[in-house]
């Protein structure tokens, strides 16, 4: 057993508990059936909470296990904390909705519990043997997820397409892997980055490998030009998945970049700073600009969504702690953001059918005034209106790109938010200025309820904790450069 | 030393009180208020006036650091100096008299606590023009008592014409301010500070400053004194700038007391007046005003003679003497300026007030041909009224006599061309000055009743509260030219200073048993015997606070000029009275004949020389025809059309283009990652210059 | 010719290689030679179930072929990891033995749940 003794492991306790769970539940529900969904869908959500708490209580200093394979240090924690949060609230989200829709399978919340335990995998991934693996853990499960309303034509639409594409993706990201592995000579992050301190020159061949591996993961943060499943999938899936889709994985995706950045290719960070920017400023602007066409809500936070990664890359442009900061606070005040607004699209209904037009919103501060304030809030805070959370969110990642010098990409960042402020203000009008469109159904669920009212009161009382905020991030942020 | 803060800020106090609680505490609390605190204000001036002037004592007060960064620095402070006093006392005694005068004469009108607030404000704000220590605080003053005049001039604001006004006498304005703004920029790039006490006594190191404006070269001093009198020209209503005084007749009667004739439009005299010491090495900038002044004093009395509204006749009335001000500034006669506007206020506010009493008592009839034949009916209207015409047309021993004569002796003694033309314009200007106060009296009081049955019935004396102030103002406009002569105009002095310093003393104890009214009776005759005994000299009444060279001295000259110069004023006021009695008591037809004969001539008068016809056409129709196509053309197609309405058409285009990017195809999707890629790896390979290689690759080959 | 050892590493893969070569050759040419040919629709069709190999793309075919593909595939990767693992088994130690029990685990909890969704029943 020397192998698998508990100071190897115990780093990564919680992953393993989880793992547990998810196959003990996987078990249960076979031999149990459609009655077991409520058993298992509280055991996951009551698992994901106690591993939380296992980690805010854990010790956050850095450590490798597995031979180097995995590391788990304050970043890591930071990001596993979000990423179990996410995958908390979204299944909160999603339970009454799938009941209310017929499509709550015991499967649903085991795999939403099998991609998370990937997507902690892929944040402390040390190694690009562990990266891939993880990564294709997490998107195992997300496709099927897509796909998991499999009478529906637009959902299973949804899922072949994320599929095929998340294929290609892995494999721009295998060949990127093969590439660096082939001109390095190993997969490991320290030994990656060794070998490029030590590189006499310019390793072109490492340096497209960056490029591909980039180009892989970009998918999954779906940045341009590497978004166009998401309007597609964003539409297709039910809106739980959707939820889900936009809260956490790309969390996780953006611990995977940041870790690559900072470790195995910060020595070639003006190579890495480079794509960055052009994804970056590519998705702001079409993020931005597609986005104002757009009627159907969910395509519309998918171009909110891809607008968003925009912004938050900007803060790994300058490669400092500070900047690397600045992206996780604008990721959880991302997150906490677009669960707030899925609570309330989730809740709004129409003679049970759910809300999927920006027409559908009319007259709302008339019907349901409680929804309409809440999602003006929120719609505020997401177009960037201080004194709301989105504000300082922004506020942290432009000064992160001008403290770079990158103050061009910072003032094409700000000129985007001001057209993307254009469909968010849209809704707003509707919803107060239209003419309404008929009385929406009573909200029924407390657990999708407690959820908007969280983010509604973390938008509103950001401001008075952005500090402390940003002093633990920056913690966590510089744990990566140690 | 706690004077001069009462004297400033109890009118603030007032006004805050007023303004906040007077809706709540009623218009009584509003009124007793306001009136306390201006008196109280009224007796500090007062007090300042002896221990400052006449003790020799001019000293500033500080209230508070105002603005701090970098090297430029402005406290907020409260000059009092000679000067400042005399502005002060004449302010505050106005603005007391006016206050109380307002009780009655505002007896019908809904909101009194309002009009009180804005009294009190104005007043406040004209006391920081003129204790300002540095021109920022002036320019504070100036706006306040523009924004002030603004309010009331719209008092009524539910009349169109009375907003109209306001707003008129607004822009117009902010031509005039324009101007002093410059005038206090090109200040402080010449001085390098606003206070005033740095600018006079650096003047003396500048008098060779010279701007180079395209080619031009500016004599920098010339240039200052010229945009500050920009400035004085607005508010002051000189010619060019003066369409808004007329109009401005729609506030109520006491505003127009107040603001329009007593203290606000000679705002601009004091200004010059201050900046004497850069005017005094500034002769051009001189001749420009005593010229504008001399043009100003003559047209505004031929529009005088030719109007009917009473109160057109009286502001006409205070455009053509504040231009006498102007001239005698003009020839650095600082010391008759402020002589002649000490007096005007007394009088002037008197005969607004006198008018205000007529219009009470005629029901709102501002129109004197629906008047006359009402002089028994309001006979205490009607001596008042008689007073202030005469003070007004220069008839000896009251106060316009002496002020008036200085003035026009001056600038005779001034010896230069300006000087003697705008003597020949003050005399011209004289003689129908009288003429149109004589008939603006004949008209009203005597004659048959021209107003209906209804209006006549109705006429009655006004109440004893606007009674009082008439009176307290009448003795002003008796007593203040004779009594302030020497101070102002300054006969050889021959008593010993501490002989002087003793009688004040008594008369300070005198003052403090004294209750307001009493006091204003105490100090005219206190001093009015003074005045025989003692002559106070004219260089220790004023101090510092005005700088004259001696080569300029005029008002000294004055002493010393042709019999005739000193007469001919008062033959002028007595043949226009004789004229005008002439024409409207004694054969009531010239005046007709006279029009039919002169009809170009009294078109042109009756127009007011087709000012605001011009104005319009020039300014008003090309501004509007400039805004039109700025608002339809430059805002509505350019800046719209490329702004805000283009770029959202454009982003719509770009968004459809871009959603059309959006198949549905997986292939196509597919097809746009690799182009991506492919796009990624050529920027980035062209971003580290590594097509710069290909070359050497080559070569190697 | 240190290139030239790196190279020899791979030897035994060429050697597998031609093996593999060889033996396909050998079978596919000996079931030319010595099978006795009688070809009908049947026999021609691919693996006389399933559907025509060479046909319109599109055509509707029933998913439970794949579920059984997919399913042998699993199994067959886990040989295909399961033989290496044996060869090395005394290098690796009991690191590589447990590893191989929790992937084995893993796989088993997988083969129960299709068991019990009914996966590997063809009706």
């Amino acid at each position: 057993m020397d192998g698998f003794s508990w100071i190897v492991l115990s780093p990564i306790k919680q992953e393993i508990f989880l793992s547990l769970v998810g196959m003990l539940l996987l078990l249960v529900g076979a031999f149990r059936g459609k009655t077991s969904v409520g058993f298992i869908v509280t055991a996951v959500v009551v698992a994901a909470c106690g591993a939380i708490a296992g980690i805010l209580s854990g010790d956050w200093t850095p450590i490798d296990t597995l031979s180097g394979m995995l590391i788990v240090d304050g970043f890591s924690e930071w990001m596993k904390v979000l990423i179990l949060s996410g995958i908390v609230v979204s299944l909160l989200l999603s339970v009454s909705w799938l009941r209310e829709n017929n499509l709550l399978k015991f499967e649903y919340p085991i795999l939403v519990l099998f991609s998370g335990v990937g997507m902690l995998f892929m944040v402390s991934a040390n190694n690009l043997l562990s990266l891939y693996v993880s990564l294709e853990l997490s998107s195992l499960c997300l496709y099927v997820l897509a796909a998991i309303n499999r009478d529906h034509l637009l959902s299973s639409e949804a899922g072949l397409k994320y599929f095929i594409l998340g294929a290609l993706s892995s494999g721009l990201l295998l060949f990127g892997i093969s590439l660096v592995y082939g001109y390095s000579g190993t997969l490991s992050y320290v030994g990656i980055s060794s070998f490029l301190e030590t590189a006499e020159s310019m390793p072109y061949g490492i340096m497209v490998g960056m490029i591909f591996m980039l180009a892989g993961l970009a998918f999954k943060i779906s940045a341009v030009p590497f978004h166009m499943w998401t309007p597609d999938v964003y539409h297709g899936a039910p809106t739980p998945v959707t939820a889900l889709f936009a809260i956490v994985p790309k969390v996780a995706a953006f611990g995977l970049i940041i870790r690559l950045l900072v470790g195995p290719f910060a020595m070639l960070a003006q190579e890495s700073a480079q794509i960055i920017m052009v994804i970056s400023v590519g998705s702001m602007l079409v993020g931005a600009f597609a986005g104002l066409v757009q009627n159907n809500i969910k395509r519309l936070l998918a171009y909110s969504s891809i607008a968003n990664m925009g912004y938050a890359m900007l803060g790994l442009l300058p490669n400092v702690p500070e900047g690397i900061a600045g992206t996780i606070i604008y990721l959880t005040i991302y997150m906490v953001m677009v669960a707030g607004v899925f609570g309330i699209l989730m809740s709004l209904k129409r003679n049970g059918q759910s809300i999927e037009t920006i027409s559908d919103f009319a007259g709302l501060s008339k019907t349901s005034p409680f929804m309409a304030y809440a999602m003006t809030a929120l719609l505020f805070s997401m177009s960037g209106i201080p004194p709301m959370a989105g504000f300082f969110g922004k506020f942290f990642v432009f000064q992160a790109a001008i403290a770079g010098g990158y103050m061009v990409v910072a003032v094409i960042g700000v000129l985007t938010s001001v057209v993307a402020a254009y469909y968010y203000l849209r809704l707003i009008k509707v919803m107060f200025f239209d003419e309404s469109a008929g009385n929406v159904d009573e909200n029924t669920s407390l657990s999708r309820h407690f959820v908007t009212v969280g983010a509604l009161v973390f938008v509103l009382i950001f401001t008075l904790l952005p500090n402390h905020l940003l002093q633990r991030a920056i913690e966590a942020a510089t744990s990566l450069f140690s | 030393m706690i004077l001069g803060y009462i004297a400033v800020f109890a009118p603030l106090v007032a006004f805050l009180l007023a303004g906040i609680l007077g809706r709540k505490c009623g218009d009584k609390f509003s009124q007793f208020v306001t009136c306390t605190a201006v008196l109280m204000a009224a007796a500090a001036s007062v007090q300042l006036f002896f221990t400052v002037i006449l003790g020799s004592n001019p000293h500033t007060l500080p209230v508070m650091t105002w603005i701090s960064s970098g090297n430029f620095n402005v406290d907020w402070a409260l000059r009092v100096d000679q000067l400042s006093v005399i502005m002060m006392c004449v302010i505050n005694i106005v603005s007391s008299c006016v206050h109380i005068y307002s009780i009655g004469y505002m007896s019908h009108d809904e909101s009194k606590s309002r009009f009180m607030a804005y009294l009190s404000l104005f007043t406040f704000a004209m006391l920081m023009l003129v204790s300002a220590d540095n021109i920022l605080q002036l320019f504070f003053g100036w706006e306040g008592v523009g924004l002030a005049s603004y309010l009331l001039i719209g008092f009524w604001y539910h009349k169109d014409s009375a907003t109209a006004a306001s707003i008129k006498a607004f822009v117009v304005n902010r031509v005039g301010d324009l101007g002093l703004l410059l005038g206090i920029f090109t200040t402080f790039i010449v001085f390098g500070t606003i206070q005033f006490d740095g600018i006079f006594n650096a003047v003396t190191d500048h008098t060779a400053d010279r701007f180079d404006f395209f080619g031009y070269q500016i004599h920098a001093l010339t240039l200052i004194c010229v945009l500050l009198f920009v400035g004085a020209v607005g508010k002051s209503a000189q010619l060019g700038l003066h369409t808004w005084l007329p109009d401005a007749m729609e506030g109520p009667t006491p505003v127009s007391a107040l603001i329009h004739a007593a203290t606000m439009v000679t705002a601009g005299v004091f200004l010059v007046s201050r900046f004497s010491p850069v005017f005094e090495y500034a002769p051009d900038a001189l001749m420009i005003v005593c010229v504008f002044g001399a043009f100003t004093a003559f047209v505004a009395a031929t529009i005088g003679m030719t109007q009917f509204d009473i109160k057109r006749v009286i502001a006409y009335s205070t455009m053509s003497q504040l231009g006498y001000m102007f001239f005698a500034l003009g020839v650095s006669a600082y010391s008759a300026a402020m002589f002649h506007l000490v007096t005007h206020a007394f009088f002037k506010a008197l005969l607004f007030l006198g008018a205000g009493s007529v219009i009470h008592a005629m029901s709102d009839e501002q129109d004197m041909r629906k008047m006359g034949g009402i002089w028994k009916k309001i006979p205490v209207t009607y001596a008042m009224m008689w007073i202030g015409s005469l003070a007004l047309a220069g008839v000896p021993f009251f106060a316009g006599y002496y002020s008036k004569d200085l003035i026009l002796e001056s600038d005779w003694a001034s010896d230069s061309p300006v000087g003697h033309f705008a003597y020949y314009m003050g005399i011209a200007a004289a003689l129908m000055t009288a003429f149109y106060s004589w008939r603006l009296i004949i008209m009203t009081f005597h004659g048959k009743p021209r107003a209906d049955h209804h209006t006549m019935d109705h006429v009655h004396e006004s109440p004893l509260v606007m009674i009082v102030p008439l009176l307290v103002l009448a003795v002003g406009a008796i007593f203040s030219g004779s009594v302030l002569y020497g101070g102002f105009a300054g006969i050889p002095h021959q008593k010993t200073v501490e002989s002087k310093a003793t009688e004040i003393d008594e008369i300070e104890s005198e003052m403090k048993e004294a209750t307001q009214d009493q006091m204003e009776h105490i100090i005219k005759s206190e001093s009015a015997d003074a005045i025989h005994e003692t002559v106070w000299n004219k260089e220790a009444f004023f101090g510092k606070s005005i700088v004259v060279l001696p080569e300029h001295d005029s008002v000294a000259k004055a002493h010393h000029v042709e019999k005739w110069v000193k007469l001919l004023p008062t033959i002028v006021g007595a043949v226009g009275i004789f004229l005008a009695y002439l024409a409207y008591m004694f054969i009531p037809s010239i005046p007709a004949a006279m029009v039919r004969i002169f009809k170009p001539l009294h078109i042109l008068f009756f127009r007011k020389w087709f000012f605001d016809e011009l104005y319009h056409i020039v300014f008003v129709k090309t501004a509007a025809a400039l805004g039109t196509f700025l608002w339809k053309r430059g805002d509505g197609q350019v800046i719209d059309g490329l702004g805000p309405n283009g770029v959202a058409a454009l982003s719509q285009k770009v968004s459809t283009v871009l959603s059309k990017f959006q198949t549905g195809f997986v292939f196509q999707y597919a097809f746009m990652m690799m182009i991506g890629l492919m796009v990624l790896v050529t920027w980035v390979a062209h971003a580290m210059g590594l097509f710069d290689l290909i070359p050497q690759f080559l070569n190697m080959r | 010719m240190a290139s030239t050892d790196f190279l020899l590493n791979y030897l035994p893969i060429v050697v597998f290689l031609g093996i593999a070569l060889g033996l396909a050759s050998v079978m596919v040419l000996a079931s030319m030679l010595i099978g006795r040919s009688k070809p009908d629709t049947e026999k021609l069709s691919a693996y006389e179930c399933g559907f025509e190999a060479f046909d319109d793309a599109r055509r509707k075919f029933d998913v439970r072929f794949y579920l059984v593909a997919i399913l042998f595939i699993i199994f067959d990767l886990e040989v295909a990891f399961l033989f290496p693992w044996a060869v090395s088994l005394g290098a690796i130690g009991m690191f590589g033995f447990w590893s191989m029990v929790v992937f084995l685990t893993v796989l088993t909890v997988g083969l129960v749940y299709e068991w019990n969704k009914g996966a590997l029943d063809w009706e």
